[in-house]
């Protein structure tokens, strides 16, 4: 292995081993997955002891059946069985006093004014949850229409079935961009604000390291077999990787909790809550029926991590350049401060813009910030979900790569001056006679 | 390549800003002994150590290594062990010890079975798997120490080697190099304040002060230069009779007013020049008690003082 490979693989083994990193890669899909579970076992518990009884004044959505001796619904599909839902039909309404007494949860009045005003009354004692609300809305929506097609002499329902066609709109403001724009937006800022963390936390961590080598002198004996240059790049490329590693196990994990959860959704079978056929769905339908969620199936995700790692990459490469210059210039993490504020105030900016950019990803201050090669790998994530020109994206890529260039050559002359000096205090004109020292 | 020296310093010359660490300094370094490189704090030692290690340059001279022109090509050929040494806190002894021989050079095979021979030898081999920050001080000394011999250098830099160990460790290190010394195959540059180690170990020393070769030669040459035609008495009498007896045929460089617990005094003398001392002994003796007179071994302690004392009053 060459020294170089040696010292890229030593930064990377030893951080990517260490159980904080483990746990913190691991725990972030498996907290959002174990949110999102914990939402769907709560809506569960919530809707677990539903019992509807439904009052179809008019006896359009259920008969008297002689055999059974009971009120049944004419469409047995639009009312599926659920193991928390439960309906019963009538045609004569229960006193408030008679409903408060019985074992029904939901009492649903109408009678064929529906028709017309397409609305609903429901009497409760205990307000039910939105969902299910949201579940006997579809099911009672599916009977109707299945009542109103049978009353079309020319139409039966397979033929309706087979013709009916579920379509998804996508709306966006012409003046505005509103909508899903704000969804994809907020997509964009996750990225975005993942990506600041990232380069600040990976880019602390090279500073530490170079500190911690030059501190206790394992430096001199480094830099005796390897030259300093080197040294800093395997620094660099170490840790990046690391960055990388997480990058790549949060989208796998990601990929995973996503189809396990959408497997174990499916059957449990609350994907068919806004099915108004009752039919079971997969995820990425059920999605896109989801006016909350729809935007999700908007974002072009490959586009969206592809470009998230490469400019992690460069723009990594561009920070933690500097943040080695200043780990080589220091003799303590404390002495960093004064050194640091410059470095840092692309960074913070880049956040601030971003964090306003959710209300409007498409302003002046955003897009020029997506130019600008520091500010650049945060403010173009913002704008990726809603769509740039080509052009806008490798330019300002491009124009990190180059600028991480001229940063890593002027922070070797820094790195390799710095690296040996001890118990000075380092000036920023000092620092920039080290940088034109060739 | 066989006869030159192991090093050549010639005419070395190193500043930082204003402040000139080494100026026109040489001497050579002959092959497979060891060679002590002294001086007080901020003489240019480390400059000087860096140099060799391929971390600085000098802005003048020129350094030959076995021969040739020293370049980073040699720098597998050194080992290296400074005084400031650390060992990463995140990392085990043993992988950390690969890592360091891999940096060097070596094949991961062979790094593997020579470590377990040294953790063996100097007794760490039951901290292979343990974290460096469980280790105590001496250990990781141990460690650092196996980490710049494990590749069998030519030229073998030691800053301090000593410092941290207790006597028992100490004694297991000076073995070692003593063993390299005997063995004939690695040239030890010694840099180092423990005058013992130097008297014990060393055959031929350079002395710097304020980034000027101060000093430089054998051992046994540079301690009867030192001598200076001075002998060592013990005699019985007070110090007044001894003075009194004495008159002029000799300078009294110093006397123990303190007596030893046989009744004894002891005093430094320089006898006059010309003076033959079997004859001022013979009448001296008329006149005082003597009880024992030699010629005066002045320690490494006392020429590295003495030559510094020097320098600085040729300065002023």
């Amino acid at each position: 292995m060459s020294r170089l490979r040696l010292i890229i693989f030593r930064e990377w083994y030893t951080r990517v081993r260490r159980r904080a990193f483990i746990l913190g890669t691991l725990l972030v899909p498996l907290l959002m997955a174990g949110l999102v579970g914990l939402g769907v076992w709560m809506e569960q518990v919530e809707i677990e002891q539903n019992k509807v009884l439904v009052v179809d004044l008019s006896g359009m959505i259920s008969y008297w059946d002689d055999v059974r001796e009971a009120w049944v619904p004419a469409c047995p599909d639009c009312f599926p069985e659920r193991s928390h839902l439960e309906y019963r039909f009538t045609d004569v309404a229960l006193s408030d006093a008679e409903f408060l007494e019985s074992d029904y949860t939901l009492m649903v009045l109408f009678d064929d004014g529906i028709l017309q005003h397409q609305t609903a009354k429901y009497l409760y004692d205990k307000s039910p949850a939105v969902s299910t609300e949201k579940v006997v809305e579809g099911d009672l929506s599916s009977a109707i229409e299945r009542f109103k097609v049978k009353e079309e002499l020319t139409l039966n329902y397979e033929a309706y079935k087979r013709l009916k066609t579920t379509i998804r709109m996508v709306g966006e403001d012409v003046v505005t961009k509103d909508g899903n724009a704000t969804g994809r937006s907020l997509i964009g800022f996750i990225f975005s604000f993942f990506m600041f963390v990232q380069i600040v936390n990976y880019g602390m961590h090279v500073m530490r390291g170079v500190i911690e080598e030059k501190a206790n002198r394992i430096v001199e004996v480094v830099i005796s077999v390897v030259k300093p240059i080197e040294l800093m790049a395997g620094k660099i490329i170490g840790i990046g990787l690391v960055g990388v590693t997480q990058v790549v196990a949060l989208t796998l994990l990601g990929f995973v909790v996503f189809k396990l959860g959408g497997i174990s959704l499916e059957a449990s079978g609350m994907l068919t809550a806004s099915s108004n056929e009752g039919l079971d769905l997969d995820l990425e339908t059920w999605m896109a029926s989801n006016s909350t969620l729809g935007f999700l199936l908007d974002v072009n995700w490959p586009l969206m991590i592809g470009a998230s790692l490469l400019y992690f990459v460069a723009g990594f490469f561009m920070y933690a350049s500097i943040f080695a210059a200043i780990g080589s210039a220091i003799d303590q993490e404390s002495d960093a401060q004064y050194l640091m504020i410059p470095a840092m105030l692309p960074l913070v900016a880049s956040y601030i813009v971003a964090a306003m950019a959710i209300e409007n990803p498409e302003g002046q201050v955003a897009i020029i910030g997506s130019y600008i090669p520091l500010t650049a790998p945060i403010l173009m994530l913002i704008r990726l979900p809603l769509g740039v020109e080509w052009w806008e994206l490798i330019g300002s890529f491009l124009g990190v790569v180059l600028t991480a260039y001229v940063f890593v050559r002027l922070s070797a002359r820094i790195f390799r001056t710095g690296i040996l000096m001890h118990g000075k205090k380092i000036t920023f004109k000092e620092l920039g006679r080290w940088m034109r020292h060739d | 390549m066989h006869d030159s020296p192991a090093l050549d310093l010639i005419d070395i010359q190193k500043s930082f800003g204003t402040h000139l660490a080494l100026d026109d300094v040489g001497f050579q370094v002959p092959q497979q002994g060891v060679f002590g490189l002294l001086g007080p704090n901020g003489a240019g030692k480390t400059t000087l150590l860096r140099m060799l290690n391929g971390i600085t340059a000098p802005d003048r001279g020129s350094i030959s290594f076995f021969g040739e022109s020293l370049s980073r090509n040699h720098l597998p050929s050194i080992g290296y062990l400074p005084e400031e040494r650390g060992l990463y806190k995140s990392m085990r002894v043993g992988e950390q010890a690969m890592y360091f021989a891999q940096l060097r050079g070596m094949d991961k095979t062979d790094a593997r079975s020579k470590l377990r021979n040294w953790f063996e030898r100097l007794e760490v081999d039951g901290w292979w798997n343990k974290e460096v920050s469980e280790v105590s001080k001496g250990m990781a000394q141990k460690i650092q120490f196996i980490l710049s011999v494990l590749h069998e250098p030519k030229l073998l830099i030691l800053d301090e080697p000593l410092s941290g160990f207790d006597p028992i460790n100490a004694q297991r290190v000076r073995d070692v190099l003593t063993e390299l010394k005997s063995q004939g195959q690695t040239t030890i540059l010694l840099s180092t304040h423990d005058m013992g180690s130097v008297e014990e170990m060393c055959d031929e020393v350079a002395l710097l002060n304020h980034g000027k070769l101060v000093l430089q030669g054998a051992v046994p040459d540079l301690r009867e230069a030192a001598r200076d035609g001075r002998v060592e008495v013990t005699f019985r009498d007070s110090v007044m009779e001894f003075t009194v007896a004495l008159g002029a045929s000799a300078e009294l460089i110093r006397v123990e007013e303190e007596v030893t617990f046989n009744g004894e005094r002891r005093a430094l003398l320089r006898l006059r020049d010309g003076t033959d001392q079997a004859e001022w002994l013979h009448w001296i003796s008329r006149h005082v008690q003597l009880t024992s007179c030699a010629p005066w071994q002045p320690g490494m302690r006392e020429i590295f003082i003495q030559a510094v004392d020097h320098q600085l009053k040729d300065k002023s």
